[in-house]
């Protein structure tokens, strides 16, 4: 049983995983991370692949949103300006993958500043209609430029190299998205513990009151509008090593709608909640076709509308936890580790 | 008892019942066949008949003893009309069930699993497009279209309308797309070919799905003055306001349609409008008298009584279910064992092959069939009628 957590040293104070509990869990986490790949098959590794690459997409979509307060709706054409970015160098320009992915990030982070200028002005409800103006004009840009994104047809990647060997299937490209997820992870949770980091925050609890304390509105906002859109720029590029091809038609406006779900299920301002939501809002669906497919012998006939009603319960799942838990899936996760902290001790 | 233990026990007979019927076949005698439908999602409305048109033909092939010591056995799921979730529907079946054939929900499916079943799965993948892009077999050898592709489509239409125009000089052709992969896929194409064969392409129209307002497009065709107008990469909208615009300036333009735009339902929701409207069709309609549709229907009115009519998504899905069968029995005859890499190359070896009527007579050139024929709405009796006989382009 937990008692006290004294610290004795600033770097004891500074560090993220604070106690050997915290480390023991991580390191169990990390290897079981590690394992997986191996004892999964196709369709769990393709899953968590996706999982993986939600994640560092929806990382950068709360820092902007959920740290800084500044709602996005294009968040998914920022990712597909990576992907895009990504597939030109990886074909035209026939750069490695570790050029490309920061090329992809850097190419969606030109883009974020342009979008990013309005939002000095504008906040609220006029921020998410300027950054949906994004949204539309890029998509048009994917399914038109033809001589640059090959128009509606796209462009089909090849697989990335690492020393030769060519990650070509689900499980090789888990530990290229995992890699990359974590290292984003980790300095989305270090971001928050800067200068910048807490500036961001200070904008979102009170704009005025942080232009007050000394902080150039302007200048951090446009940051963050360029750290969120990198990381959805990276999300693209990694995306487009794990499907291979990309058309306009991966970056709607839903996917945007759906990072928005994946922070606001998984919890406004948290990195761990980021990452419920993103394997809640992938997996969750996954599930209850599981349940529909094992109910489908039963009712061979009734399945055109056994299916739907899986969307009708999902969407039902996401308003049970909006009402009954605002902030989000890192919080019930808070509770439910208090709960085991003093177990069973205490009911 | 309870209630519950009752059902509990049911089940858990019924499961040991199932699991002994499937041990019973031995693994050679069975041929698996997945399928990754858009049952839900904004292309079920054809869905879930391609489904039940497939699954149906393998029920009718099983019944019939098409496939001779084999049996057929369907695996579908929903795969909701997303990418992602198709292949992930794609990698879940094949990692359950491991067919030696697929069947795909989109184009989308096809491009984004074409590298991983040239390198891994290897099988036989047919699925609802009709896209070009599917039926390159230097891209994609495993995939096949059922049907013609949209080129072919228009390809069709062309020459019927370069035989078939009776006014004076070159008939004039407008293009009337969607600005999405499924409108712009045959334009290219359709543009060549129309030169080709001395036909003016007039004016080219792009808009987006479901545009509601189209006024200008409609003015765009009156300056034109268009003979015939094709529409591409809609199912409805804005199909119905477009011609009745043009009515309204007492325009006699023809207008006419490729395959999803050309199912017998669209002449109700267009009414009267529908007067003259002609489009392309790859397969003979559930009201037809060719032997094969005979069948189809004989097998429905025993099978699922309450269909009184199909419509031409579930021809679409029965065809498939035919291709996969004559692969197959290509594959037997030569006793060789039922693979996907056999059956692709059994696929390429369909030469003049006699659907009974279900579409012309069937040869498979770079993984498609291209052969349609040309319909004309009856608005009377509601049905479209053949007004060429099968039209074979290359």
């Amino acid at each position: 049983m937990r008692i006290g957590d004294f610290k004795e040293t600033y770097a004891a104070d500074e560090a993220i995983f604070r106690t050997p509990a915290v480390r023991a869990w991580m390191g169990a986490l990390g290897a079981a991370m590690l394992v997986f790949p191996f004892v999964a098959g196709d369709y769990l590794l393709y899953l968590a692949n996706l999982v993986g690459v939600m994640i560092i997409a929806a990382l950068g979509l709360n820092i902007l949103t959920g740290f800084t307060g500044q709602i996005s709706l294009g968040h998914a054409a920022f990712v597909g300006v990576g992907s895009y970015a990504a597939a030109i160098g990886a074909t035209r320009l026939g750069l490695p993958f570790y050029l490309c992915i920061p090329l992809g990030g850097a190419a969606a982070c030109v883009a974020g500043t342009v979008i990013g200028v309005p939002s000095l002005r504008v906040k609220g409800l006029y921020l998410a209609i300027a950054t949906l103006s994004a949204q539309v004009i890029l998509e048009w840009v994917f399914s038109n430029w033809d001589s640059v994104t090959g128009g509606i047809r796209g462009i089909n990647v090849p697989p990335a190299t690492l020393y030769g060997v060519p990650l070509d299937t689900d499980f090789r490209v888990y530990f290229l998205i995992y890699a990359v997820a974590a290292a984003f992870t980790y300095s989305a949770r270090n971001l928050f513990r800067t200068r910048v980091g807490r500036a961001f925050i200070a904008i979102r609890d009170r704009d005025i009151a942080a232009e007050l304390m000394g902080i150039n509105l302007f200048r951090y906002k446009i940051l963050s509008f360029m750290v969120s859109s990198f990381y959805a720029g990276v999300a693209g590029a990694v995306w487009v090593y794990f499907a291979k091809v990309v058309t306009p038609e991966y970056f709607p406006l839903s996917l945007s709608i759906q990072f928005l779900a994946i922070v606001i299920v998984g919890g406004l301002g948290s990195i761990q909640g980021t990452i419920l939501g993103a394997i809640f809002m992938t997996l969750v669906p996954e599930l209850l076709k599981a349940g529909t497919e094992a109910v489908k012998p039963f009712f061979p006939d009734a399945m055109s509308y056994l299916f739907p009603l899986r969307d009708i319960l999902f969407g039902a799942l996401i308003v049970g936890f909006l009402i009954l838990e605002p902030h989000g899936l890192a919080e019930m996760w808070q509770r439910v580790k208090r709960y085991f902290a003093l177990w069973p001790f205490r009911s | 008892m309870g209630m519950w233990k009752r059902i509990v026990a049911a089940t858990g007979i019924a499961a040991v019942f199932a699991l002994a019927a499937g041990g019973a076949l031995a693994a050679d005698d069975v041929i698996k066949i997945g399928a990754a439908q858009p049952i839900t999602g904004r292309f079920a409305f054809a869905g879930v008949s391609i489904n039940a048109g497939l699954q149906d033909y393998i029920n009718y092939a099983n019944e019939t003893g098409l496939v001779k010591g084999k049996k057929l056995v369907y695996i579908y799921e929903d795969t909701g009309y997303d990418t992602d979730k198709a292949v992930a529907t794609f990698k879940k079946i094949m990692a359950k069930d491991n067919p030696v054939i697929m069947y795909g929900d989109s184009t989308g499916l096809g491009k984004a699993i074409g590298p991983e079943l040239n390198s891994r799965y290897k099988v036989l993948y047919g699925s609802t497009s009709f896209s070009s892009e599917l039926a390159d077999p230097k891209i994609h050898p495993y995939s096949f279209v059922s049907g013609p592709t949209y080129s072919d489509q228009f390809g069709i239409l062309l020459e019927y309308i370069a035989k078939n125009h009776k006014g004076k000089g070159k008939p004039k052709v407008a293009f009337f797309y969607s600005d999405t992969e499924f409108g712009k896929d045959p334009i290219p194409y359709a543009r060549k070919r129309a030169k080709e064969l001395g036909i003016d392409v007039v004016s080219e129209i792009v808009t987006k799905v479901g545009a509601v307002d189209v006024t200008t497009e409609a003015l765009a065709l009156k300056k034109t003055q268009p003979d015939f107008c094709i529409f591409q990469g809609y199912v409805l909208a804005p199909i119905p306001q477009v011609i009745r615009t043009v009515r309204d300036y007492g325009m006699k333009t023809t207008f006419m349609g490729t395959f999803w735009s050309m199912d017998t339902s669209i002449i109700d929701k267009l009414g009267a409008d529908a007067e003259g409207y002609m489009g392309v069709s790859p397969y003979a309609y559930y009201n037809e008298d060719a032997p094969g549709i005979q069948a189809m229907r004989k097998y429905n009115v025993k099978a699922n009584p309450k269909e009184k009519s199909r419509p031409n998504s579930y021809i679409q899905g029965w065809f498939t279910g035919m291709v996969y069968v004559e692969a197959i029995n290509k594959v037997l005859a030569a006793k060789k064992p039922v693979t996907g890499d056999n059956l692709k190359d059994a696929i390429g070896k369909i030469r003049d092959w006699d659907t009974g009527g279900v579409t012309g007579k069937v040869t498979f050139v770079n993984n498609k069939a291209a052969v349609g024929r040309v319909y004309r709405a009856n608005v009377a009796k509601g049905i479209f009628e053949p007004v060429s006989d099968w039209i074979y382009v290359k």
